[in-house]
């Protein structure tokens, strides 16, 4: 079964073009530039990561979720990019599994799936096959040194779960490929965050379809990038079904010689009356040689909707704000490091709960002294 | 009531008849390098002039169409199938009474005479591919004010038309400036020299009056040190069968200090292909400001941009644009900072109905050595009935850590508070849409002369007729 599917996704990548530029998916960021060796004939072996899944509360058991091998169903939205989704499909191989939570299960604390991509090219498809009215966090850890690693999630969201879901870019250095293909249930409350501090060169493609009545999408990002790190997220939600909420708040902050690059698609369908959504870009520049780029999109095709929007802001660090801090007795590192840990920490606070937010805080203080440094 | 005032005021759609085609001279239909040398040798153009055409040609041969905008539409356009010039007059007037009795017609209904008594500083008409029709105050041309239609440009000021053309938009900037880099005819020649204000807005009527006529005109406007302009560009067309191309380039150069505004109000009939590229330079504490209004054609694609090049420069975009049934508007603005203490402001207006896609494009950059660049975006759009459709598509690209930057937009529809209000205050619903979307477009006809602002706000009113129930 599996090999079947192998073959699909292969046949399927090599009989795709190459990615036009002109489209803004790829205008920042093309093909070559994330593809594992830039030959893009070539499928790599990707070797399938280690996964771990806990809680951060040892005494709770994990009862009613699990790793199991193999997919069923959750297929990658159509709506999802052929190029990305099928090439991490071919390059998976048999490294796919499900992430399974039964109907009702609710957690306490958040669960932690943690994935180590080892140091060879390494590839994942995972499905989530979240049941009906669970309520829980999920925190998925991608670390390790793979000069590449493509991570693919599929699935659905099931109807009137509540569903806080981070996930951390935490590899060491090489490109993070990572896609999202994800549908939202009927009434579902989700919450998808994206931390971002590690990798050379990400480039992540998530997308979501809201194709079901009454359901709430927050997308937030806290991106961190130093160095000649290359950090392209692209967001893509789709209103296809009436009464549906999403706002997507994504906060960059950009030192060194980097580059971050955050292109939103809100796409409103004929019928999804009543949508109601947002998108905000916020961008701090923190040196001479760092660039940011926005590209925050709308297709709006439903005239009886709440409203859509969206907005971006660049700049520096507030000087007003350096200037009130300053003079509280903070020496100038200290009340610029405090801002840059604010403006990032504004999308950290609304991923989940005080547990989950104190959790992603420590394993970001690294990151942040990299970044101040 | 206010719908029905309009109609009466207007009429039927006022700019929707055509004169017979007494066309004096006419191309065959199709593109080729013989072409594009007959209508040089036919200017009796200069070489040099002749020579950037033909290059032009091939690389609007080679160009592939644009992979963005409106491709299926793009994709209709048959280029064999136009004719790339018609000259309707042998010469360029100056005398209003020596113009054709039938062309003469055609532009009083457009208004131009009144205009010009009441308004304006000088007249440029654009009927089919050459200027048919020229005036110029004389105390403009005392203070030494060049207003001309680019052929009489090319012809009595060579240097300076060799000196700036294609030094904005070169030929080789896109498909659509390459064609029109080959084929252009007509369109105004401006020079304001240093320290000069012009007072008064200076305006030109654009027109298509042939089926499959395409037309290519090119503007060219040099602003000198300290000069200030504001240029108006009207465009109306009958409506035929047939799809007519509308391809013209724009060259806006606003020298240290100067300051040009150019406004345009396009109601193209609804089978023009509208595909325009316009752009300026601005110099030290120089300004340009694109007022650009979009309420006809089947398809545009125009995105007046401003390089800010010189320090301290500013740049201002306001447009509007309806698409009603079977229309895409296309439009934004694209503004580059690449000069220190430089700033820009888009504001974009977009309403859709009966089936129009209304879509903003833009792009805004920030290059790396402009310091403390400041720049504000804000796009709304009104979707006013179900099957209409908006988008926004907004680009920005900061590579300075001094440079602030925002953008905003929003889509909604027509509020039914506002509704409210309006009618229990004695409006019926149809008026209130009417005055609502007339508040909508309010900070852009502000900024037009006042014959424009009441014209547009009247077309406004005839669109919303029929909106309701």
């Amino acid at each position: 079964m599996n090999r079947v599917k192998i073959m699909d996704a292969a046949s399927l990548y090599k009989s795709l073009g190459e990615p036009d530029r002109a489209d803004h998916l790829w205008r920042y960021t093309p093909w070559k530039r994330v593809h594992p060796s830039g030959d893009l004939g070539e499928i790599p072996n990707a070797v399938a990561p280690k996964l771990t899944l806990s809680c951060l509360d040892e005494d709770v058991a994990l009862l009613g979720i699990s790793i199991e091998e193999g997919i069923v169903g959750a297929e990658v939205l159509p709506e999802s990019d052929e190029v990305t989704s099928s090439f991490i499909r071919a390059a998976a191989g048999d490294s796919v599994y499900t992430l399974r939570v039964e109907n009702n299960f609710v957690a306490s604390a958040p669960i932690v799936l943690d994935i180590d991509t080892g140091d060879s090219p390494c590839a994942l498809h995972l499905a989530l096959d979240v049941g009906r009215h669970c309520e829980f966090e999920l925190i998925t850890q991608v670390s390790g040194a793979a000069p590449w690693t493509g991570f693919l999630r599929s699935g659905r969201i099931g109807d009137g779960s509540i569903l806080n879901d981070v996930v951390i870019g935490h590899t060491d250095s090489g490109t993070l490929l990572r896609v999202d293909s994800i549908a939202i249930g009927r009434d579902a409350q989700v919450r998808v965050g994206t931390v971002s501090s590690g990798s050379d060169r990400t480039k992540a493609d998530l997308r979501y379809k809201m194709g079901e009545t009454g359901g709430h999408l927050n997308v937030l990002g806290s991106i961190l990038s130093a160095d000649k790190m290359h950090l392209d997220h692209h967001v893509e939600i789709h209103h296809d079904a009436p009464e549906t909420f999403s706002r997507l708040d994504w906060h960059s902050a950009c030192g060194g010689n980097s580059r971050t690059v955050g292109t939103g698609m809100l796409r409103v369908a004929k019928g999804a009356r009543g949508a109601d959504a947002g998108q905000l870009f916020h961008n701090l520049l923190l040196s001479e040689k760092a660039e940011a780029d926005s590209i925050p999109e709308l297709e709006v095709s439903e005239h009886d909707v709440v409203g859509c929007g969206h907005g971006t802001a660049n700049g520096p660090v507030d000087e007003d704000q350096m200037f009130y801090l300053e003079s509280r007795g903070f020496d100038t590192e200290e009340a610029r490091d405090a801002l840059i840990a604010a403006f990032l920490n504004s999308t950290l606070v609304e991923m989940g709960s005080d547990t989950l937010h104190h959790w992603l805080a420590e394993h970001l203080q690294d990151e942040l002294a990299d970044l101040s440094s | 009531m206010a719908a029905k005032e309009a109609r009466d005021a207007v009429g039927e759609y006022k700019a929707g008849w055509h004169d017979p085609e007494n066309a004096t001279i006419r191309f065959d239909f199709g593109l080729s390098e013989q072409v594009v040398r007959d209508i040089s040798a036919l200017k009796n153009e200069p070489e040099w002039m002749t020579d950037i055409r033909v290059k032009a040609f091939h690389h609007f041969e080679s160009r592939p169409m644009p992979t963005w905008g409106n491709m299926s539409m793009l994709e209709d356009i048959d280029f064999d199938k136009v004719c790339y010039y018609l000259r309707s007059s042998d010469a360029t007037e100056k005398d209003w009474e020596d113009v054709p009795e039938d062309i003469r017609n055609t532009f009083d209904k457009l208004g131009i005479p009144e205009a010009e008594q009441k308004w304006l500083s000088g007249v440029t008409a654009q009927y089919e591919s050459e200027a048919v029709y020229h005036s110029i105050r004389e105390d403009l041309e005392q203070q030494g004010v060049i207003f001309l239609d680019m052929d009489s440009g090319l012809r009595e000021y060579p240097e300076i038309v060799k000196e700036w053309f294609c030094s904005v938009v070169p030929y080789q900037d896109n498909k659509f400036s390459a064609l029109n880099t080959a084929v252009w005819s007509g369109g105004s020649f401006i020079y304001v020299p240093k320290g000069v204000h012009v007072e008064m807005p200076v305006q030109a009527y654009f027109r298509i009056n042939a089926k499959n006529m395409g037309q290519f005109e090119r503007t060219l406007i040099i602003a000198d040190e300290g000069s200030s302009i504001h240029y108006v560009e009207g465009c109306t067309a009958p409506t035929y069968s047939t799809d007519s191309l509308h391809s013209a380039v724009v060259e806006l150069i606003a020298l240290p200090g100067a300051h040009i505004r150019y406004s345009t109000v396009q109601n193209w009939s609804a089978n023009v292909y509208n595909l325009v590229t316009k752009r300026g330079i601005a110099h030290e504490n120089a300004k340009i400001e694109w007022v650009d209004g979009n309420i006809g054609s089947k398809l545009t694609m125009k995105y007046p941009a401003v390089i800010l090049k010189g320090e301290g420069s500013h740049a201002e975009v306001i447009s509007v644009a309806y698409s009603g049934k079977g229309q895409h508007q296309d439009a934004g603005a694209k503004i580059h900072h690449l000069a220190s203490n430089t700033t820009s402001k888009i504001l974009s207006k977009s309403i859709s109905k009966d089936g129009g896609r209304g879509s903003y494009r833009g792009l805004v950059s920030v290059s790396p050595k402009a310091e403390n660049c400041k720049l504000n975006v804000v796009c709304d759009a009104l979707i006013l009935d179900d099957g209409s459709r908006s988008d926004t598509y907004p680009t920005m690209e900061v590579a300075n850590p001094s440079a602030r930057c925002e953008h905003e937009a929003s889509v909604s529809k027509v509020s039914d508070e506002q509704l409210f209000y309006l009618m229990s205050r004695g409006h019926s619903e149809e008026e209130a849409l009417a005055l609502i979307v007339n508040g909508f477009f309010e900070p852009f006809t502000r900024e037009l002369p006042m014959e424009y602002a009441v014209e547009l706000n009247k077309l406004m009113a005839l669109e919303m007729e029929g909106s309701i129930g």
